[in-house]
């Protein structure tokens, strides 16, 4: 294995590592709907979501990265550029994020002054870590694309791939600066701020995931890459031609001015479109294959993607995406419901894939193959399915009865939350959650024991043609 | 929504919400459907997916019809429902040709 | 053929993307200019001297804040200086407390406690200016901020944030100011139980 791809391997166990402390923070976020007082003085419910929350994108973050520091020596030829800083700088990351954590349990807030915010807490959903935080992960950021494009540009031949990636590097560094400054406005504070949460994950994250989705199905199904270079861009052009205007649909109530209803609602509603397009790919590619490979966990993490991405994203953005709809959807649990299935369909799956196929190379696997995997597949996907679905159910009840009917007074949003279908959600949502909290840790062990234990390699069908 | 237009009672809004739900969910349902038929080649596929697909138009049709949507987002509708018929065997004929010229057999 | 060839969709992707981001632009510059204080949707922050209403305006089909005769906060109006340094003070309370990881702010943030959008309006403030024996609404809101967990009226409680009093005072300046921000109608019908056929 190559310098990259070690430290690829380090980024990918660090992603599943806080992939777990999702998990339990999502539970213990779950677990204040049913009991009030949980910890109450201790440790509240925003603590709880902020770590739930800021873990989502560290995790996925880390994933992508490692994904990429997997692919980047085999597309280029050679070692990334500059991976000796990268080496150190995934260190400085990980131990950023554990002092982060620790600071958002034990001092949890500070006074109302700037300090704050520099040393303590920036209380911005996603990009709470105080700023001195926020730096370091600018850094690791800076240095990650400067390992992408430094070696694009010193190699003799750079792959539609790397192009694409590289390019796609630019906007994504330069969106997390976001993340610093504190807008009194917030009207104006909101604007900014979904230019960095939507153009990441409806953007940026979505050509990100294209490329690496790209790198892996030629690896996994052994796709040209004329074919595979083909749809990307295919891709990039219709979820970005979608998705740029498209983030108009956080633009309807914030103060904004009104034409965003209509160009934002607009561009939303063809979002669901490459993504139909995704799932009959998905198709064509699990026929051809019979669904077979010499690696089916690897696949059937990668058609995951597709399907989840398409319900997830599409069909579950669509009820509430139109102004006239998302009136009485916005902000509630529906928005939650959404939020988790698209999530977990357009970008955990991918990651999970890259890290079935990363580690068949890495133990030199010939064939990965198992009952572990398939156990934690179910569970996992079962329990997000469950997760969405419960919290549909409450996030229906409350646009109806708090917006639509109960005139979303405080005495409203009381009464609903009390409702007893509403109550239910929460109740299956956690049920739901432990569900998915046993498929992690499933797909824990069986990543750890993977080329590990005689029974991975075991007399598997025979590779497709 | 538009300027002039008043908001919509809590019922039609629930069920215009769960109809376009439906909506893309029956058109993710026939792009399956369409995949499985030209993959095994299958007429009884084929003929489920067609009528998935037509599923999707009655749905289109329905919140045309029935939903207190402008029609400047009943348009939006409709046009969607003639892309997302489109969509699946469009992309198939693609996936084929340029399978094709890489030694694919379907 | 054309179609086959990447290189297409890649100018096809180029264009798109061009395209988009400069309309974006475009669309930008504008509404940064409407949503900045005293922009066309958000008010100058010496609203909050004024009485702050919320209804339906017919023309438009949708409901908008009103801003009505002189009504400063605690009976003393401030100059814009003073405001504006109430409102910054204000979000960065907001900030310091992460907020917005209970609450939502026009629908953003985390649903586990109420919207804060137009809470300066909500009528359950009588009863907190009751418990509290405050001699009005935004002294009634300081007395709760300050000691939330003292005045709780739901099993669901809000936590003591070590919140004081000039940071209680920002904060419900920050409120109000908020309440009379043009969101194009959301939350709709505020106060209003509406009866569904």
């Amino acid at each position: 294995m190559s310098r990259s791809q070690r430290l690829a391997i380090k980024y990918l166990t660090a992603a599943i590592a806080f992939f777990g402390v999702m998990t339990l923070s999502g539970l213990l976020s779950a677990i204040y709907y049913i009991n009030p007082d949980f910890l109450f003085g201790l440790l509240h419910f925003n603590i709880a979501k902020i770590l739930h929350i800021d873990t989502l994108i560290i995790w996925l973050v880390m994933g992508f990265m490692g994904a990429i520091y997997w692919f980047l020596p085999e597309e280029f030829g050679r070692e990334p550029v500059g991976i000796w800083v990268a080496e150190i700088l995934f260190w400085v990351f990980v131990a950023a994020v554990l002092v982060v954590a620790a600071i958002f349990v034990l001092i949890q807030w500070g006074p109302g002054t700037e300090s704050t915010l520099w040393l303590v807490q920036q209380g911005r959903k996603y990009v709470e870590a105080p700023r001195w935080a926020a730096i370091g992960v600018a850094l690791v950021l800076l240095v990650f694309a400067w390992n992408v494009v430094g070696t694009a540009l010193k190699a003799k031949h750079v792959t539609g791939i790397m192009a694409v990636l590289s390019v796609n590097m630019v906007p994504l560094v330069l969106l997390y600066f976001i993340a610093f400054p504190a807008i009194p406005d917030m009207a104006a504070d909101l604007y900014w701020w979904w230019w960095l949460v939507h153009l990441w994950v409806e953007a940026t994250w979505e050509i990100l995931i294209g490329c690496i989705m790209a790198l892996a199905v030629m690896q996994l199904l052994g796709t040209s890459r004329r074919i595979v270079e083909g749809w990307l861009y295919i891709e990039v052009m219709l979820v970005l031609g979608t998705g740029i205007l498209g983030l108009g649909h956080h633009y309807f109530w914030i103060g904004t001015p009104d034409y965003w209803l209509g160009i934002g609602g607009f561009f939303s509603a063809l979002e669901p479109l490459p993504l139909l397009g995704m799932v009959v790919h998905a198709v064509y590619d699990a026929g051809t294959h019979r669904m077979k490979t010499t690696n089916r966990p690897a696949f059937y993490w990668t058609l995951a993607e597709a399907f989840g991405n398409f319900l997830g994203g599409g069909v579950f953005g669509f009820m509430i995406t139109l102004p006239q709809l998302n009136l009485f959807a916005h902000g509630t649990q529906w928005t939650v419901s959404h939020g988790h299935f698209a999530f977990w369909g357009a970008y955990a799956c991918g990651v999970i894939s890259v890290c079935y196929l990363a580690l068949q190379k890495a133990r030199d696997q010939a064939v990965v193959e198992g009952r572990a995997w398939m156990l934690s597949f179910s569970l996992l996907n079962f329990g997000l399915l469950g997760m969405v679905g419960s919290l549909l159910v409450s996030g229906i009840v409350q646009a109806f009865f708090e917006r639509a009917i109960g005139g979303s007074t405080l005495d409203a949003f009381i009464a609903v939350q009390g409702n007893p279908w509403f109550m239910l959600g929460m109740y299956a949502r956690l049920g739901f959650g432990i569900i998915f909290a046993a498929g992690y840790v499933t797909l824990v062990w069986d990543l750890a024991m993977l080329g590990r234990r005689a029974a991975t390699v075991l007399a598997a069908p025979a590779p497709a043609e | 929504m538009s300027r002039g237009g008043a908001a919509m009672s809590a019922g039609a809004f629930l069920a215009t919400s769960l109809l376009l739900g439906a909506f893309v969910l029956c058109a993710g349902v026939y792009g399956l459907l369409y995949g499985a038929a030209r993959l095994r080649q299958s007429v009884g596929l084929l003929r489920l997916a067609v009528l998935a697909c037509g599923v999707l138009c009655l749905i289109a049709a329905t919140v045309v019809v029935v939903t207190p949507l402008e029609t400047v987002w009943k348009a939006v509708i409709v046009a969607s429902t003639l892309a997302y018929c489109a969509i699946p065997p469009v992309t198939w004929r693609y996936l084929q040709r340029t399978h094709r010229d890489h030694g694919a057999n379907i | 053929m054309q179609y086959e060839d990447p290189i297409f969709w890649r100018a096809g992707a180029i264009a798109t993307t061009v395209v988009m981001a400069v309309v974006l632009g475009f669309l930008t510059i504008d509404s940064v200019a409407i949503i900045a204080p005293g922009g066309s949707h958000v008010p100058e922050y010496t609203v909050i001297n004024r009485h702050i209403g919320y209804a339906n305006d017919p023309k438009l089909g949708r409901d908008m804040p009103i801003i009505g005769k002189d009504e400063p906060l605690f009976g003393k109006a401030v100059d814009a200086a003073e405001a504006e340094r109430l409102i910054v003070k204000g979000k960065l309370v907001i900030q310091s407390r992460a907020c917005i990881d209970c609450h939502t702010f026009m629908g953003n943030g985390a649903y586990f406690a109420p919207d804060l959008t137009k809470a300066w309006l909500d009528p359950a403030w009588a009863v907190w200016q009751a418990i509290t024996g405050a001699d009005s609404k935004e002294a009634a809101m300081v007395a709760f901020l300050m000691e939330p967990e003292k005045y709780a009226t739901w099993e669901r409680k809000m936590p003591n944030l070590g919140i004081s009093r000039e940071e209680a005072v920002a904060t419900v300046a920050y409120l109000k100011w908020m309440s009379a921000i043009d969101t194009n109608g959301f939350p709709i019908h505020f106060g209003q139980i509406t009866v569904s056929h």
